[in-house]
């Protein structure tokens, strides 16, 4: 017994010793990130998730970085890697001027051979890189392997010309890839990329580079001096944290073991204030929650692709019926505490310009709902508490994904708010994989999911009609009217009348309700008020971390 | 003797590798019949649709399942477990880094939870019938039925938050490098503490539950009392006797509970952010990594069979008769 209270006791001590240390080493300028999960890759050439996004655009610089203007509610394009640019007046062409002091990790210095290296890494097929197939702008062979001939031309080692595709509508966004070093990839085979040690030990030019990554612990970036965003200040480390479990995540924020995290559930917000320690605030605008309908036949698509609406979601005025039934309001206040809005289209509030102030959500309004239900002819004849019409009854399954308990709750309402109006709803649980499967192959006839949206504005891929070219268009939405104003976007057009557009799309969503849009849900931010000069937009909570700074 | 038993042994361990061969390939059917395909992820507004297909078919998921079978017994008997999707590494890269942490953190939980059952039953041994030896009862069966997630939030809550005296996860803290070398070892020392509480408690239950019946019904027993009555002392008794003999069906639990341990402890590694096997497993089920899973399950299922002969081993070595049983 004496030997175990002596062990314990020892540890006790030590612990506190060590901790004292840790004490005394707090005047390194070190910040720690939460995260939930380890990244997958640190190579700009594979990064998918956002994390991972985030890691890159601090390793790896692009020709110029986007900026989110607030005030017109879209990205600006601002000097990085390029000092200066030139549009020719058809926009057949830009010429970019690269910075002379741009110099990778290993010192070699950054020229446009490195640009062009980069765009055919990034097209050929053979390297299997998350950005193959985005180059539509430009000159690219039948395997869509960028044409280097046709598209770049190098005028000097600092200066570069991009052509585009006649006819083409192209916009710097085309053209802003992270720029990877063409004298590491120009030895490797393009089969061997994807699995090479380039992956996990990178040469990079960005303001800060990698020191250490230890899988599912810890991603440590230094500072580059070298670099030539370096400036005095500049935080020395940066370590990004995987802390899987979202209660030690929250813990370790409150004690300041963590000074940034992300994902934070909004019951838990009143509770991180009261620590005094952190700053809280949120990312508006990106994601929004609907409960979708599949708006033609399941059947009739899967077994002979034939469109044929829905015997209970075809009808728009069925649907703007159930965007009355649900209240969703109450979800917002008690679930998200008012962690976002509602939601009215598919298009973000934060697109200022673009977006209809006109359109106003649809209220909770059980007895207009009821009121549209019986003029389109569902009654309950048979007086059992459904709907019905042609014997058919009002009844279904709304699918959600495991492990989400805002949806649980959603769930719960819309179940109750439909049940109220005589529509029989149960809903269902399914693992993600199986989730994603019957989305993808529109097994379901409805369900509640959620669009993390892209900055610029996309519509194309979710609303268009032709089910074979968008297959995220899971509602299968159909509408003549959409397609043309989708068509016209992508031509060139003035801007005012692009705005028009933008406004009569939203018009015509509004009033078909493809789906029933539910909230935009903010990703709510909590961050050590040791820091400073961090920048949260609808753009993102982690961007240009070569800024941050400790109060003094 | 030796001789038979060589080839026992043997023929123990091409069976083992049978079986592991059969749960592989079990497996390897079973989650590419579950929903879900590694491909999902490149399905995506921001990314091309033919990228999802290079990728399938770069995989050799574009082939039916017979011929991506053909494929993976050819490469498993080669000792390539192919290439992690999500990590784009060896899945035996992958996994050593894993499996060495692992293996660590569980040689040192199953240590943990023999020696400290081990004392806790002598203490109720000498205590017996006492308020200690009813108290370590009660606690045990508290212990045993105790969630480990319930456990661990609920040693983080009192002794990372309440206290502040150890750290709340990991297994360094991030200023582990500019610390001295002492500095070092008990930075990873305090480190672990808690976890390794997490992860012992059920285990320390389950050892002392059935060493402290072993005893109790051992010593009751009629040779204990002839030698009591040849003027043997109760410490002579208790460590030369009793330990010997009730240890014995403690072996083989105690081999199944080190091959549990070793296929990794997902609740803990998950409450306190360790970088083992349990996490890495069902991340790759998660995240359709179909050769990860593969090479996970097969250390998994070689490690049970492993512990599992080790336990056979030791109890020869406690007790040469059961040596033929091992042969049958």
């Amino acid at each position: 017994m004496r030997t175990l209270k002596n062990i314990f006791g020892s540890i006790i001590i030590l612990s506190l010793l060590v901790s004292c240390k840790s004490e005394n080493t707090n005047q390194l300028k070190k910040v720690v990130i939460g995260i939930s999960s380890d990244i997958e890759t640190i190579n700009p050439i594979y990064s998918f998730s956002v994390d991972e996004g985030v890691i890159d655009e601090t390793l790896f610089l692009s020709l110029v970085q986007f900026e989110w203007n607030d005030e017109i509610g879209d990205l600006d394009p601002k000097p990085m890697l390029a000092t200066s640019w030139e549009w020719a007046p058809d926009s057949s062409y830009i010429i970019f001027n690269l910075r002379d002091d741009a110099l990778w990790s290993d010192g070699v210095k950054l020229t446009s051979e490195d640009v062009v290296a980069s765009f055919d890494i990034y097209s050929d097929p053979k390297v299997q890189s998350r950005f193959y197939g985005s180059f539509k702008n430009l000159y690219t062979d039948f395997d869509e392997h960028i044409d280097i001939i046709k598209t770049f031309e190098i005028i000097s080692p600092l200066k570069l010309k991009i052509k585009f595709l006649p006819g083409s509508v192209p916009a710097m966004i085309d053209v802003v890839f992270p720029i990877i070093p063409k004298h590491i990839y120009e030895k490797m085979k393009r089969e061997e990329i994807s699995t090479s040690e380039i992956n996990f030990n990178p040469v990079s030019n960005g303001a800060y580079k990698l020191k250490k990554w230890e899988r599912n612990q810890t991603i440590v970036l230094e500072a580059n001096r070298k670099s030539f965003l370096y400036k005095p200040g500049m935080i020395d480390e940066i370590i990004f944290k995987v802390i899987p479990d979202y209660n030690s995540r929250i813990t370790q924020l409150e004690k300041g073991e963590i000074d940034f995290c992300e994902l934070i559930k909004p019951l838990d917000v009143n509770e991180l204030r009261k620590s005094g320690l952190l700053k809280i605030t949120s990312v508006k605008g990106r994601e929004y929650d609907y409960l979708g309908f599949n708006n033609i036949d399941i059947k009739s698509y899967a077994e002979k692709k034939v469109i044929k609406k829905n015997k209970l979601f075809g009808n728009p005025k069925v649907r703007e019926a159930l965007a009355y039934a649900i209240n969703r309001n109450e979800i917002l206040t008690e679930y998200l505490n008012n962690f976002g809005e509602l939601a009215v289209t598919p298009v973000s509030p934060i697109f200022k310009q673009y977006y209809d102030n006109q359109l106003k959500p649809i209220e909770f309004n059980p007895d207009k709902a009821k009121k549209i239900f019986a003029d389109e002819g569902w009654k309950d004849t048979d007086n059992n508490g459904i709907l019905e019409k042609d014997n058919v009854e009002f009844k279904f399954t709304i699918y959600i994904p495991a492990g989400n308990p805002l949806r649980e709750f959603a769930g719960t309402i819309i179940k109750n708010n439909l049940k109220a109006i005589g529509i029989d709803v149960s809903v269902e649980k399914l693992e993600l994989g199986k989730f994603l499967d019957n989305l993808y192959d529109k097994k379901m006839d409805a369900w509640m999911a959620s669009w993390y949206i892209q900055i610029p504005l996309e519509l194309k891929t979710f609303w268009y009609s032709d089910l074979q070219s968008t297959p995220l268009n899971f509602v299968s939405y159909q509408s003549k009217d959409a397609d043309r104003i989708i068509d016209k976007l992508s031509i060139r057009l003035p801007h005012n009348v692009k705005i028009e557009y933008y406004k009569k799309f939203q018009e015509i969503i509004y009033e078909d309700q493809p789906v029933t849009f539910l909230y935009w849900t903010d990703d709510i931010v909590a961050y050590n008020k040791r820091l400073k000069d961090v920048t949260i937009n609808p753009f993102g909570a982690l961007q240009k971390l070569w800024e941050w700074r400790f109060i003094e | 003797m030796n001789k038979e038993i060589l080839i026992s042994v043997s023929k123990r361990i091409i069976t083992s590798f049978v079986v592991i061969f059969l749960l592989a390939s079990f497996i390897f059917v079973l989650i590419r019949l579950a929903p879900g395909s590694p491909t999902q992820k490149f399905i995506s507004p921001q990314l091309s649709p033919e990228l999802a297909n290079n990728v399938a078919k770069s995989f050799n998921l574009d082939k039916p399942i017979f011929t991506q079978y053909i494929y993976f017994v050819k490469n498993i008997f080669t000792g390539d477990l192919g290439i992690s999707y999500n990590y784009r590494m060896p899945v035996l890269s992958v996994v050593k880094d894993y499996f060495l942490f692992t293996l660590f953190f569980a040689s040192l939980s199953f240590l943990i939870q023999m020696i400290v059952s081990y004392f806790l039953v002598k203490i109720s041994f000498y205590k017996s019938g006492g308020i200690i030896d009813k108290s370590l009862s009660k606690i045990s069966l508290i212990l045993f039925v105790t969630p480990s997630f319930v456990l661990g939030l609920m040693l983080v809550y009192i002794f990372s938050v309440q206290l502040d005296w150890l750290p709340t996860s990991g297994i360094k803290s991030i200023y582990h490098e500019d610390f001295s070398l002492a500095n070092q070892i008990w930075d990873y020392a305090v480190h672990l503490i808690l976890p390794l509480i997490t992860l012992s408690a059920a285990g320390i239950a389950v050892f002392y539950l059935y060493l402290r019946d072993s005893i109790a019904e051992i010593y009751n027993q009629s040779f204990i009392i002839n030698l009591r009555a040849n003027g043997y002392t109760e410490k002579n008794i208790f460590n030369k006797h009793i330990i010997p003999n009730a240890i014995r069906p403690l072996v083989s639990i105690a081999g199944i509970e080190f091959g549990i341990l070793l296929g990794g402890a997902l609740i803990t590694e998950v409450i306190f952010s360790l970088p083992g096997m349990g996490r890495l497993t069902v991340d790759a089920i998660f995240n359709r990594d179909f050769p990860l899973v593969i090479g996970c399950s097969l250390i998994a299922g070689l490690m049970m069979v492993l512990t599992n002969l080790l336990a056979d081993l030791i109890k020869i070595k406690i007790d040469k008769r059961l040596v033929k049983d091992l042969l049958q």
